[in-house]
């Protein structure tokens, strides 16, 4: 059974695959039981499995397990620790940017990517980033304003 | 009194579990012992069964148990039992179920179900509705007319596909024709169409040895999947135990039944083992429920000063395989095709049939959009005929205080402002003058106004149970199921209002279980603020009763000199209080003698005086609440491309009392966007062989963030509704009814063509545009 060694929140994993083909989601969900990562398609397309990889957001149902050998994976689990929400989980609360919850874990991981990385983002990239994720619920005006709301709060 | 919590925009209750990934979904649990599910599929539209090779899957690593079809006599049902849970002797669609793989792992069960082998004579299908309701069509259900079914409501035409036709019979429409001055007339279609929800459906199901069975499921009606179960294998509907986690939307695919008998019919082979299926997305479009699936006409007669005489309508729904979650869509179809106006003479009929396509079911709304495309589109024609404006049109005949709608029932004043929500919406988009047509653009506005009424059983009830603890703290339970529609803040706001407590005391927990749970009928037809906040008010209204008699127990007074305010109650002549809490328990002495009853209660409400509608008229009392709106947009259509952009969409709803107004803002930027994926982006297409194709996003495009309007203005009109708690009505559902009219109306006016079938997507325009052009 081959095995994957990786860094999983801060802390080393090793996770034994089952044979044929395995997902980094799965690994995730069904190994690790860290459950906040969403599937919502298997491929790629509505970005509920988003994940940090490597400090790049990458969608965890199309990343195969075995290419994540050394990585370092952030999970929506991580952004929380110690009970204080993140100021991304905050913007999404405090603008009414939920409402299902399911495209919520993935569309945060996305934007703390972006927003750790480049904190001055335009209005145009965080569009761009917000439209590879699908949302059924919120029509994303919402989803827009708590992104402006993060950027702000996170250069505070 | 002044509302503390109600009419607030508080935070969403379930909002930081959700953001930190806590909150639990279906796909989320593990349970113990639990084997993986797989679904092999029949791969084609319609054939006979001749056999199924299941030995090779058997023999596989991991593999515990492979079920099919085979020796199954069971159907199940709600009102038409018509469906196995997986193919028996035929089947009936692509994506129906022919076997399951139960095995260890999910890798495991799915490289067996590609092991098994199943053989089918291949028979003639149909997928159109109008010509699979024709004679001499395929006959999908030899046995249609004779399926066990709730006779008064299910009319199916036996010998044709056709298994339910519900007629609407008010006045003489071919009087009202004779005396119109003006007639308009099309041929509509609203295409198949997936509900689509974030989250795929999923069930987990488990019997036990002793004869109970257990099931967790991503469903929107605990007690109706409990009762068919029971119904299906035949045991007390007390030994079936439903549990209904978070739901990553719903909007109308999960509720009833779909997926879940499949699962406990596998289940039921392998007790003391707990079954998983979690759709692929892919399963979704093909093998959960889809939506609409209309193909129709309609003919509206008027006066020149634009009264409408009478309408006359025909809908044919290609409800899919099995019938029992379409004729409800069908019947409400024909109820509301009219829109929000009178028309004093209206024939319709409207015909479910079998198809061998997905199964229809409940989609945001169902039966609206696809009737009030027709009328809201008619209304537009009409009104150039005619050389008014929509508007003009529309307030002629608006539904209001001592009007007659078409089931005959009479309008009132709580029903809504009608007038209200168009004039807002004429202001909101008058603020932004049409842009001048260019080179590169065309510009179009659209107006339309709709209604709707929440389909229900007629013994449709909500019950609330609430318990009050030692601190003060309450909690309030109820079975509305929390599927993004934010349920769960608005029952929490309204607890607190009743008991006049901080909301922070009160509770309300998503997980319904129908083993502790109070019984409600299912959440659909936005029905959980307004019928489970009445269940809430009696309910609450029962604890302050008991905490007044207990209170004037211990002062020695009558119950009815006590008061009660904020949270406690207050003696007649001191001044003196005893808090929920000291009563909570009953009141004790210092000595520990304890008098009165515990605070807890439970409370319901049934919108009352509901029947089915006559089976020979079609009339009757058979929608309890009506909510009214107006939307319009102002649009952009590249000549180049093809491609539309909304610049402005304005809706405007009479919620009788906004109880949330930003999570009521919410279900209306949500609808739009999803009503606009439907004019513009949304239909499940089929190969020639009869099998559904874009099965997976992007194949099937649903909106993205820059498809979205660029600008959205909602405004909330609100007339006192005494039915309603707090004069809240349902508003969920009703932002998607007129976005398909409202953009098409717009699309007319940028381009000039009638577009009357959905989607309209950027090579339609292109093709129309061209052909226009050619003229």
């Amino acid at each position: 059974m081959p095995v994957l060694n990786f860094t999983v929140n801060g802390v080393p994993r090793t996770v034994h695959l089952e044979e044929g083909r395995v997902m980094l989601s799965s690994v995730l969900r069904d190994s690790l039981g860290l459950t906040g990562t969403k599937v919502g398609c298997g491929t790629g397309q509505c970005g509920s499995c988003t994940v940090v990889l490597n400090g790049r957001a990458v969608t965890s149902c199309t990343t195969p397990a075995e290419k994540c050998e050394g990585a370092d994976v952030l999970t929506i689990e991580a952004l929380a620790e110690g009970g204080v929400l993140h100021p991304i989980q905050q913007a999404f609360v405090d603008a009414g940017a939920i409402q299902c919850g399911f495209c919520t874990p993935g569309l945060i991981m996305r934007l703390y990517a972006l927003l750790t990385v480049n904190p001055d983002a335009t209005d145009d990239i965080l569009a761009e980033e917000i439209n590879k994720h699908l949302c059924r619920c919120t029509g994303y005006e919402a989803i827009l304003a708590a992104a402006r709301l993060a950027r702000e709060r996170m250069k505070k | 009194m002044t509302l503390q919590h109600v009419g607030k925009s508080v935070p969403r209750v379930d909002a930081v579990k959700k953001a930190t990934g806590e909150a639990c979904f279906v796909a989320d649990i593990t349970l113990p012992r639990m084997l993986r599910a797989k679904v092999v599929r029949a791969g084609i539209p319609h054939g006979k069964i001749l056999s199924i090779d299941t030995s090779a899957a058997e023999a596989m690593p991991g593999v515990k148990k492979v079920v099919t079809g085979q020796g199954c006599s069971m159907l199940f049902g709600t009102c038409l039992w018509d469906q196995p849970p997986l193919a028996v002797d035929k089947v009936r669609h692509a994506g129906e179920a022919v076997a399951v793989v139960l095995a260890e792992t999910e890798n495991q069960a799915e490289a067996a179900a590609k092991a098994v082998k199943a053989e089918y004579e291949k028979l003639p299908f149909v997928l159109d509705p109008v010509e699979a309701a024709a004679p001499g069509a395929p006959l999908i259900h030899e046995k249609n007319g004779s399926y066990r079914r709730v006779e008064y409501s299910v009319h199916p035409v036996p010998g044709t596909n056709i298994f339910h036709h519900y007629k609407l019979r008010k006045g003489e429409s071919e009087k009202g024709f004779a005396d119109a001055d003006v007639t308009v007339e099309g041929e509509f279609e609203f295409p198949i169409s997936s509900q689509a929800p974030i989250e795929p459906h999923g069930a987990i199901c488990r019997f036990s040895a002793d004869g109970s069975m257990e099931i967790w499921a991503s469903n929107q009606a605990p007690f109706v999947l409990r009762d068919v179960l029971a119904d299906m294998f035949t045991i007390p509907a007390s030994k079936v135990r439903v549990h209904i986690p978070y739901l990553g939307g719903g909007f109308g695919g999960k509720s009833d039944v779909s997926i879940e008998p499949l699962v406990a019919y596998a289940a039921s082979f392998v007790p003391g083992y707990a079954v998983k299926l979690v759709l692929t997305r892919k399963e979704v479009f093909t093998s959960a429920l889809v939506g609409r699936g209309m193909k129709g006409r309609m003919k509206i007669g008027a006066k020149k000063d634009g009264t409408f005489t009478a309408l006359k309508a025909e809908m044919y729904f290609a409800d899919g395989a099995y019938g029992d979650t379409g004729w409800p869509v069908d019947t409400v179809a024909g109820h509301n095709c009219t829109g929000p106006y009178e028309f004093p003479h209206v024939t319709v009929d409207v015909y479910g049939t079998y198809t061998n396509s997905p199964i229809v079911g409940a989609y945001r709304g169902y039966g609206h959009p696809e009737g009030q495309l027709m009328s809201s589109r008619l209304i537009d024609r009409l009104a150039r005929k005619l050389g008014m404006t929509p508007g003009e049109i529309m307030r002629k005949n608006f539904l209001s205080e001592g009007r007659q709608n078409a089931l005959g029932q009479v309008i009132k004043k709580s029903h809504g402002d009608l007038p209200g929500c168009l004039a807002a919406v004429e202001k909101a988009l008058d603020e932004t003058p049409l842009p001048k047509n260019d080179d590169r653009f065309l510009y179009g506005r659209g107006i339309a106004s709709m209604m709707k009424s929440p389909k229900m059983a007629a013994n449709a009830a909500s019950t609330c149970t609430v318990q009050v603890n030692a601190d003060g703290s309450a909690f309030v339970n109820l079975s509305g199921i929390e599927m993004g529609q934010g349920v769960q803040t608005v029952f929490a706001q309204m607890a607190a209002e009743a008991l006049q407590i901080p909301m922070e005391k009160v509770k309300s927990y998503p997980d319904v279980d129908t083993q502790f749970s109070p019984w409600e009928w299912q959440t659909v037809a936005s029905m959980q603020t307004y019928r489970g906040g009445r269940a809430i008010q009696d309910a609450c209204g029962q604890i302050i009763d008991i905490a007044r008699e207990t209170a004037a127990k211990v002062w020695n007074c009558s119950p009815s000199l006590v008061a009660y305010r904020n949270g406690e109650c207050v003696h007649p002549n001191t001044g003196e209080t005893l808090s929920l809490g000291r009563l909570a328990r009953g009141f004790m002495a210092p000595d520990g003698l304890t008098i009165g009853a515990p605070l807890g209660a439970t409370g319901w409400y049934r919108v009352p005086g509901i029947v089915e509608p006559d089976p020979e008229t079609g009339m009757g009392n058979a929608a309890g609440s009506w909510t009214f709106g107006s939307q319009g947009c102002t649009l952009r259509v590249d000549r180049q491309t093809g491609e539309v952009k909304i610049l402005h969409f304005a809706s405007a709803f009479d919620v009788g009392k906004a109880v949330n107004p930003a999570t009521a803002r919410g279900q209306v930027t949500g609808g739009v966007v999803q009503g606009m994926g439907a004019a513009l982006m949304e239909k499940i297409l089929f190969t020639d062989d009869g099998v559904a194709k874009n099965v997976n996003f992007p194949a099937y495009k649903i909106p993205r963030l820059k498809d979205a309007p660029e600008k959205q203005t909602v405004v909330l009109l609100e007339t006192p509704n005494p039915e309603g708690p707090w004069s809240a009505k349902p508003m969920a559902e009703h932002p998607i009814v007129a976005v398909a009219p409202v953009i098409l109306n717009a699309l007319r006016d940028a381009t000039g063509v009638e577009f009357t079938t959905l989607p309209v997507t950027p090579d339609t325009i292109l093709e129309a545009l061209g052909a226009k052009e050619a003229r």
